[in-house]
């Protein structure tokens, strides 16, 4: 009990063990788009996510008519992205660039998951591939990850 | 970011948490997502980033820096 009520270790950015990096293979007009936000933001009716070390990630819909976003992250930052969650997850702001045709599509569900996790190796050997997993069965070209 | 090497990473020179603008500003949020769509097929390999020039004020001015500071401080 005195463990888990013992402050957490500042945080301390972690390399990757390998660097990821592949060509862009086609235009933006062509190319399909998904947003990725570790806001461990969600709709409203999807389970929340746990108050920290949290290592599930939420599919949400990308229409933006879906329903309200709640935002789970513990962040003291948080006040001012619950008021309008389209300034760290622009949903709708991609949608309006799919319509206008300066991206192909917009993919059926976004990602969410939690930021400031400190299992980093978890993160790659689950959470991270899971990720990758559900954009590759999404034929997304271009994701695009917004830091909380 | 440096430290973690992201294969392309823009940097965003507004408040913590207001990366695509101020709350219910739709036009602000197509403008800050544009740039990072025109900047993507700039990038030649892992681990560059690159600075979209957004200011927060038109004017350039930082005393949101400031009022970010204190924000935080209140709502810890």
């Amino acid at each position: 009990m005195a463990q888990a009520s013992a402050p957490n270790p500042p945080r301390i950015p972690v390399a990757p063990s390998k660097l990821a990096w592949s060509l862009m293979k086609k235009p933006l007009s062509d190319s399909r788009v998904a947003l990725l936000t570790s806001a461990a933001l969600r709709l409203a009716n999807q389970q929340p996510f746990a108050p920290k070390e949290d290592l599930s990630y939420r599919l949400v819909p990308s229409d933006p008519t879906a329903g309200e976003i709640v935002i789970d992250h513990h962040s003291g930052i948080g006040r001012v992205p619950r008021q309008d969650p389209e300034i760290v997850f622009p949903r709708t702001a991609l949608a309006g660039l799919a319509r206008e045709g300066a991206i192909a599509s917009v993919a059926a569900a976004h990602l969410s998951f939690m930021g400031g996790l400190r299992r980093h190796k978890e993160i790659e050997s689950d959470l991270a591939p899971d990720l990758a997993r559900e954009l590759q069965t999404a034929a997304v070209d271009l994701a695009l990850l917004v830091p909380y | 970011m440096r430290k973690v090497i992201p294969p392309r990473a823009v940097f965003v020179d507004h408040p913590v948490g207001r990366t695509f603008g101020p709350p219910h500003d739709l036009q602000r949020n197509l403008a800050v997502l544009r740039k990072v769509l025109a900047e993507l097929p700039l990038f030649t390999g892992p681990g560059e980033i690159r600075d979209l020039g957004c200011q927060w004020e038109s004017d350039g001015s930082r005393a949101w820096e400031d009022e970010l500071r204190a924000e935080m401080l209140r709502d810890r």
